[in-house]
């Protein structure tokens, strides 16, 4: 059986400048994987390849036996691929259960059944009480819950989640770790793309990490805590600040 | 008695007094310039009514939607002047050219954002304004004067099949009321329906709906669609009532204005906004129109630009926000500890609750 996904040498150039260079992975279905690397190091622009947000230069993705490389957002979704954004797009003057209906039309024609299976996952990730207040009027921590939300009511067989835990206190990354390990339990395979190392680790069966662009290592994380590598790439990481959960 | 009038029970029985009220309305006030009034308030209600389906839900203001009620007024008026085919069967037609016509120029119209579009709508009810105009077919400048109908004895008569009222204006009245009542439906299906949300998520964030597996360009298109319809079944109605039309009464600029004035008066992105918009401003300019007769169209469009900056700087919302925000300041005295908001069913726990 062929994984899940499969990106053979996916690059993305802007300009004069290789976002992604010839990234290769694949991701079982099942697994939790963990795509890491440092500021820049060009995890969103591979996310926005994958989903169709825009087109790679070269290479291939293949989703659950179609090759997806090229598509719209739109089909990419319908196929079963679904993803947040690292900076929160929660739809503002609608309600929470409203946001996540949109996510649930994708399978549905009917309000009612889309109403129903919004409620449901609210209720599964803890946003239920929260169901009338509007978009804006959120969290940072329930902004980037309702987003996963909205994804998890398209049906999707792979989610992909952008920083879902940058700016959020420890406690509320701990809900978050939990949640992300019941959805895989649901039966949803899971790309979890984040900057912060130690987040990733304890959930991930895989970690993928880039740098510059390029994959510098893959592996189980036992052993990707330890590539020198991966050391070097976030030891020059120090030097550079960051503001966490706006980039 | 003391039914909430914001819930579902409470909303449907001010419908109905409503339209009870509308239907007995002209056996107060006969056939005179009250009546008129009320039709050009109907006529408007529903024009903004199918605006707001484009502009109101999915957030894409156009200020070109006399292009629709002008194709509207035309096609069925044509058909009228050269075949003698009923206005009855001109509207649906007109209402599908209207749409068609819709679908193949906003096409490329979607590509252009905020205002780059609404420009784009103005200029494309001026050149079809221009061209209409200048068409030989449809008698340019001069316009169509609609025959009337006449009986035995050659007098102009009453005709419901085609919808020509020469001795009473009452029955103008009640089609008016009938097409109002249909826009109000359609909206009120639309928003309650998947379109509607995805009109919706349309104007709140783009990206968004798209990563949600919303085809953003396409829903669009359905809702000029049905906004372009809708407006176009209103032209046949207007060139009936007048008995004549030429492009200045059908295609000019202001009536675009007007009908996007009426909305955003009102309160973009619900239905009863529209309604209320016309209630309040057509009397309004209406009076205005009276008062300043002669001093020709210009200073009408100087109010309603006036308005519109009111409207921005102090009730953004339009006027159906205004009790909101009195409801609000009474809820902000009120003890708090109550999390849900106001008027709306308790929280969804269980799968399958409806609210
Ligand atoms: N649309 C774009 N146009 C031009 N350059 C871009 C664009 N998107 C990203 N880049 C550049 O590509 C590189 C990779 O950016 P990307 O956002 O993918 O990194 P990232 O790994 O997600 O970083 P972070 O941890 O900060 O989110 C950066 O140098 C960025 O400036
Ligand atoms: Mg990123």
């Amino acid at each position: 059986m062929p994984a899940l996904l499969e990106l053979d040498a996916v690059s993305k150039r802007f300009g004069g400048l290789d976002a992604n260079r010839d990234v290769s992975l694949v991701v079982e279905e099942g697994q939790i994987v963990g795509l890491i690397g440092p500021n820049g190091a060009g995890k969103t622009t591979l996310f926005n390849c994958v989903s169709g947000f825009f087109p790679p230069t070269s290479g291939s993705i293949r989703f659950a036996g179609n090759e997806i490389a090229g598509w719209a957002p739109e089909r990419v979704l319908r196929a079963g691929l679904a993803r947040t954004f690292q900076v929160v797009r929660t739809f503002p003057e609608m309600t929470v259960l409203d946001n996540v209906m949109i996510g649930a039309f994708a399978r549905t024609n009917r309000a009612g059944e889309a109403r129903a299976r919004a409620a449901e996952l609210l209720a599964f990730t803890g946003l239920a009480g929260r169901a009338h207040a509007r978009g804006a009027d959120l969290t940072i921590a329930d902004k980037k819950r309702l987003e996963l939300t909205r994804a998890l009511a398209t049906q999707p067989r792979l989610l992909m989640l952008d920083e879902v835990m940058a700016g959020l206190n420890p406690a509320e990354r701990a809900q978050a770790v939990t949640l992300i390990r019941a959805i895989r339990d649901r039966g949803t395979t899971v790309l979890l793309v984040e900057h912060v190392m130690e987040v990733v680790m304890p959930i991930s069966d895989h970690v993928v990490v880039l740098d510059s662009g390029r994959k510098i290592a893959e592996g189980p994380p036992r052993t990707i805590v330890r590539d020198p590598n991966v050391i070097a790439a976030y030891l020059g990481e120090k030097y550079r600040p960051r503001d966490e959960g706006t980039a | 008695m003391n039914v909430d009038l914001r819930s579902r029970t409470g909303r449907w029985l001010v419908a109905a007094v409503a339209l009870v009220a509308l239907v007995l309305f002209p056996l107060f006030v006969g056939g005179g310039s009250w009546l008129n009034t009320a039709v050009l308030v109907l006529l408007y209600a529903g024009l903004a009514q199918a605006w707001n389906i484009l502009g109101g839900f999915a957030g894409q203001v156009s200020l070109g939607n006399a292009a629709f009620f002008g194709i509207g007024a035309y096609t069925s008026t044509v058909l009228l002047d050269r075949w003698n085919v009923s206005p009855w069967l001109g509207m649906p037609v007109g209402a599908i050219v209207a749409a068609a016509f819709a679908v193949a120029v906003f096409f490329p119209f979607f590509r252009l954002g905020g205002h780059y579009f609404a420009i784009a709508t103005i200029a494309l009810a001026e050149i079809l304004l221009i061209l209409f105009t200048n068409w030989a077919f449809v008698r340019g400048a001069r316009g169509i004067t609609i025959p009337f109908v006449r009986g035995p004895d050659r007098r102009p008569t009453d005709s419901w099949a085609f919808l020509q009222f020469n001795e009473s204006r009452v029955p103008y009245y009640y089609v008016v009321l009938g097409l109002a009542v249909l826009a109000v439906a359609t909206a009120v299906v639309v928003e309650r329906s998947k379109l509607g949300y995805y009109l919706r998520a349309i104007k709140n964030d783009q990206q968004a709906a798209r990563s949600l597996g919303v085809p953003v360009l396409r829903y669009k298109l359905i809702a000029v669609a049905i906004s372009a319809a809708v407006t176009a079944a209103f032209g046949t109605f207007y060139a009936q009532y007048l008995l004549f039309i030429d492009p200045e009464t059908t295609m000019r600029l202001e009536l675009s204005v007007l009908i996007a004035l009426v909305a955003i008066l009102g309160g973009v992105g619900t239905v009863v906004g529209p309604l209320l918009g016309a209630l309040v401003l057509i009397p309004l300019s209406e009076v205005t129109r009276s008062q300043l007769a002669g001093s020709g169209n210009t200073l009408d469009l100087v109010l309603y630009g006036g308005l519109i900056m009111l409207i921005a700087a102090f009730q953004p919302n339009g006027l159906v926000a205004i009790g909101d925000r009195f409801r609000r300041r009474r809820e902000a005295v009120r003890p708090a500890g109550d999390e849900t908001e106001r008027g709306e069913a308790p929280l969804v726990g269980a799968p399958g609750t409806r609210n």
